[in-house]
């Protein structure tokens, strides 16, 4: 390899680094400082937020967030360069809304339709933005997105004030356990910044928020296009003494730190290492915190064991908490794979046969009451014996009305008889363990996604069309390759799944035996 | 009381609940691994998600043969280092016929070197699912990828098909011919990937420090010469420069940033400062708007 060193100065050609395009844009000093104080540089931030956007097409939603990164973040330059040489906006300042921008189709169509998220540091956190669509054809859209979300910004035009639309967002927000919301009244410059006309708002929203299930519901006034309120205090609306949006949203607490309920393990998968004898089960505490030597119990067998270790790569734990991805072995085996859920004896999950719910309906295909569904929950995945819609939820008026069809974007109150037991708890108890997807068996689809409000132990009652899948069954032929060994029960019950879903396709409900340690 | 937690540990701590997910649902899962450092985070955390035991997958590593020599190098040097399972696969049909970065058009470069042998391997291994070190901050079009994204039969990217996903379930049922790429990093940042490399004091390819490098100016842009097999046109000199890469790819088409950052510290700290986004460093993407959503329907990563 031939290489000219450097005899002419190494910038002979290139006159100045800058003419060249890709420069590292360094501080002269970077280097020492970095030396000096890297936690300086480079801090942990002490917390995390995600944020959930929606409000109606043009109420500003993109300039909000956009006025928003431009104020107060770690935007690129590139980006920055390129807003300042995009069209202006009334009054001469950048279209912040380009900052937001998506899939070409979309572009294309001039509307978001698909969930975005966008990152950004202030000082002290993360942001994270999801941004979805409003309107009442994405229903389905920004509920999985408010599902992301700590709080929700709910945005409304102050010359329209709170319109049906908003009374929508805030039920999807409270069906999916957003428990914070900021009403973001914006626009204030087109209203000369009406103190009455911002009051009448707020007392509105109260009045009709105080029914959710919310912990806390604020109005901010603000003007997106100027920053009004946005990250910078308005000169135009003294009479405003609350938080700009962004002082809100840093007081706000960060995500993980909210009160965590009765502990709850939803176990992932058995980690084994031969060489030290270790069997650990992996996965997140879903909820509440576990010590060493604590008594946990597996709801499906009623079995307990003690905690021996909580083991992670950087070393053990003596305690893990809500939020923490850990391992955790037992001081006797019992058996545990996925699917299970430990918590503490005292407050257990309920091994249900029929959940009640509320869901989402997701897919474009309606519900078809002989269609092959599987319940995935935290960790487990069973086929659904039975769905049996009862009613739909007027998003508006909060009714119910019996309905036994449900299709795309409706919110459906329904039954699911599952076709063996599984650990679940109710949403309002436990989240992370009462939620669910509902999955088609076939094509593998996210049909709907819901909350459990309501979980039974007995079995739905068996018709005589109903089989019962005994292992015995399973043993003599089909599963006969896996024994009865522990660390195949996971494989053993995919495999009665598949069975159960074939036949009921063949119009047999099944019921899938439990294992011979289950006493349920 | 509100004890905090950093969002690195939040971070972590998803991406290790993706990773078991995802080997607890998929029959038979790969890391595509591209040596770079979003690769070794990656490679870092699904460490943690399986510790103490081994890796329940093989690592992936679509060669091109145009990769820098230290890439190469560090690739093998951790395959041995943590006992990994190393897969390298390369479109020998297109390295025969001489596909190559100089004198073929990015699009069908990538398409030939990269997109093609992905597919090959993944096909002929029988995997369902490879995890990726994609995030949703590297680019428009990404801001809406799924954690688990599906891909049709041919590996075709479909975003009318992909699927919902609420609260932390993720849904990995397949489909008839559907594979899925899983992304653990989704939520993480550039920064975020520097910060944790510095936490963790991962080892990471020498070429993100700055050293005296021979170099070439082509199109206003810093080119390494790593080897002689990229010519030197008339007008151009191979000049040693100070200089470090920002992002790791095939050498004619990654471009240099002069520097003075030899440290890991250095390095994150100018990162950190640096106020371009990184993509700008990557030749191939300024092709065409849109190119990225394109190239992922064509089944590129
Ligand atoms: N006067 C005024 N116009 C605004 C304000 N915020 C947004 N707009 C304008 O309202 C229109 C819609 O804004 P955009 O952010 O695209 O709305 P989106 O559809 O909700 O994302 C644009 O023309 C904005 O410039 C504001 O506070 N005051």
């Amino acid at each position: 390899m031939s290489v000219h060193p450097s005899s002419l100065p190494a910038n002979a050609k290139v006159a100045k680094k800058a003419d060249l395009k890709v420069v590292a844009d360094q501080d002269a000093d970077a280097s020492s400082r970095a030396a000096a104080d890297l936690s300086k540089i480079a801090p942990e931030l002490s917390g995390m937020i995600r944020v959930l956007t929606c409000g109606s097409v043009d109420d500003g939603k993109s300039t909000l967030i956009g006025r928003l990164l431009w104020d107060a973040t770690d935007l690129y330059d590139d980006q920055r360069e390129t807003l300042a040489r995009g069209k202006k906006v009334d009054g001469g300042n950048p279209d912040f809304s380009l900052l937001m921008d998506g899939l070409v189709a979309e572009r294309e169509q001039g509307i978001t339709i698909d969930i975005a998220w966008r990152y950004f540091d202030t000082a002290h956190r993360r942001f994270v933005v999801i941004d979805s669509p409003g309107h009442e054809q994405y229903t389905r859209n920004m509920a999985s997105g408010a599902s992301h979300a700590d709080v929700a910004i709910l945005l409304i035009d102050a010359r329209h004030g709170i319109k049906k639309q908003t009374r929508r967002h805030a039920a999807i927000l409270d069906l999916v356990g957003v428990k914070r919301v900021i009403l973001v009244v914006n626009k204030m410059d087109l209203v000369d910044w009406s103190e009455s006309t911002f009051r009448q708002i707020e007392a509105d929203f109260e009045t009709f928020s105080w029914r959710f299930g919310f912990w806390e519901a604020t109005a901010i006034p603000t003007a997106a296009v100027s920053g009004d309120n946005v990250a910078r205090r308005s000169e135009h609306m003294p009479w405003y003494t609350g938080p700009t949006l962004l002082q809100h949203l840093e007081e706000l607490p960060s995500r993980g730190t909210e009160p965590k309920g009765p502990f709850r393990f939803p176990v992932q998968t058995v980690l084994r290492d031969s060489r030290n004898d270790f069997r650990g089960l992996a996965g997140t505490v879903s909820a509440g915190s576990v010590r060493v030597g604590e008594t946990v119990t597996d709801a499906l067998s009623k079995r307990s064991a003690k905690i021996l270790r909580i083991a992670t790569m950087d070393g053990d734990l003596d305690q893990a908490s809500q939020g923490q991805a850990v391992a955790i072995q037992l001081d006797t085996d019992i058996d545990v794979a996925r699917g299970a859920v430990l918590s503490k004896a005292d407050a257990r999950p309920v091994v249900a046969r029929v959940v009640e719910t509320r869901m989402v309906w997701l897919s474009e295909t309606p519900y078809d009451p002989r269609g092959s569904y599987l319940l995935r929950t935290a960790t487990d995945l069973t086929p659904v014996s039975n769905l049996k819609i009862r009613a739909l939820l007027n998003l508006e008026t909060l009714e119910e009305h019996p309905s036994e069809v449900c299709a795309t974007n409706d919110i459906a109150i329904g039954d699911i008889a599952l076709g063996r037991a599984a650990a679940v708890d109710t949403f309002s108890d436990a989240p992370e363990t009462g939620s669910f997807m509902l999955v088609d068996a076939i094509t593998g689809a996210s049909i709907a996604g819901g909350i459990i409000t309501a979980a039974k132990a007995e079995a739905a009652e068996a018709d005589e069309n109903t089989f019962l899948l005994t292992r015995a069954m399973l043993e003599r032929g089909l599963n006969a390759d896996l024994g009865d060994r522990p660390e195949t029960e996971a494989e053993f019950r995919r495999r009665a799944n598949e069975v159960a879903l074939i036949l009921r396709q063949a119009g047999i409900n099944v019921e899938i035996e439990s294992p011979p340690d289950y006493s349920i | 009381m509100t004890q905090s937690i950093s969002h690195l540990d939040l971070l972590e701590a998803e991406s290790i609940h993706i990773f078991r997910e995802a080997a607890a649902q998929f029959r038979k899962p790969v890391l595509l691994y591209s040596i770079g450092k979003d690769s070794t985070v990656l490679l870092h955390l699904a460490r943690k998600a399986f510790w103490p035991g081994k890796l329940p997958f093989p690592l992936l590593h679509i060669d091109t043969g145009w990769k820098f020599r230290d890439m190469i190098a560090f690739r093998d040097k951790t395959a041995r280092d943590f006992e990994l399972d190393l897969i390298v696969h390369t479109n020998e049909d297109g390295a025969a016929k001489g596909i190559n970065p100089i004198d073929y058009a990015p699009s069908v470069y990538t398409d030939v070197m990269k997109t093609v042998p992905l597919k090959q391997a993944l096909d002929k291994y029988g995997y369902d699912a490879a995890f990726g070190g994609a995030r949703r901050d590297e680019e428009a079009s990404r801001a809406k990828e799924r954690v688990f994204s599906f891909r049709a039969e041919g590996h075709r990217w479909d975003p009318r098909r992909q699927r919902p996903e609420m609260w932390r379930l993720l849904n990995g049922r397949l489909g008839a011919g559907e594979t899925v790429r899983v992304f653990p990093l989704s939520n993480w940042t550039e920064r975020d990937v520097w910060r944790y490399i510095l936490r963790e004091k991962l080892d990471v390819v020498p070429l993100y420090f700055a050293k005296e490098r021979p170099t070439i100016v082509r199109n206003g842009q810093l080119l390494m010469r790593d080897d002689d097999r990229l010519p030197v046109r008339a007008g151009e000199e191979v000049v040693n420069r100070r200089v470090r890469f920002r992002t790791l790819g095939c050498y004619p088409l990654t471009a240099a940033v002069e520097s003075d950052a030899d440290t890991i510290e250095t390095v994150v700290a100018e990162t950190l400062g640096a106020r371009t986004s990184e993509r700008q460093g990557r030749l191939i993407d300024h092709d065409q708007a849109g190119a990225m959503e394109k190239k992922k329907q064509e089944g590129y990563f």
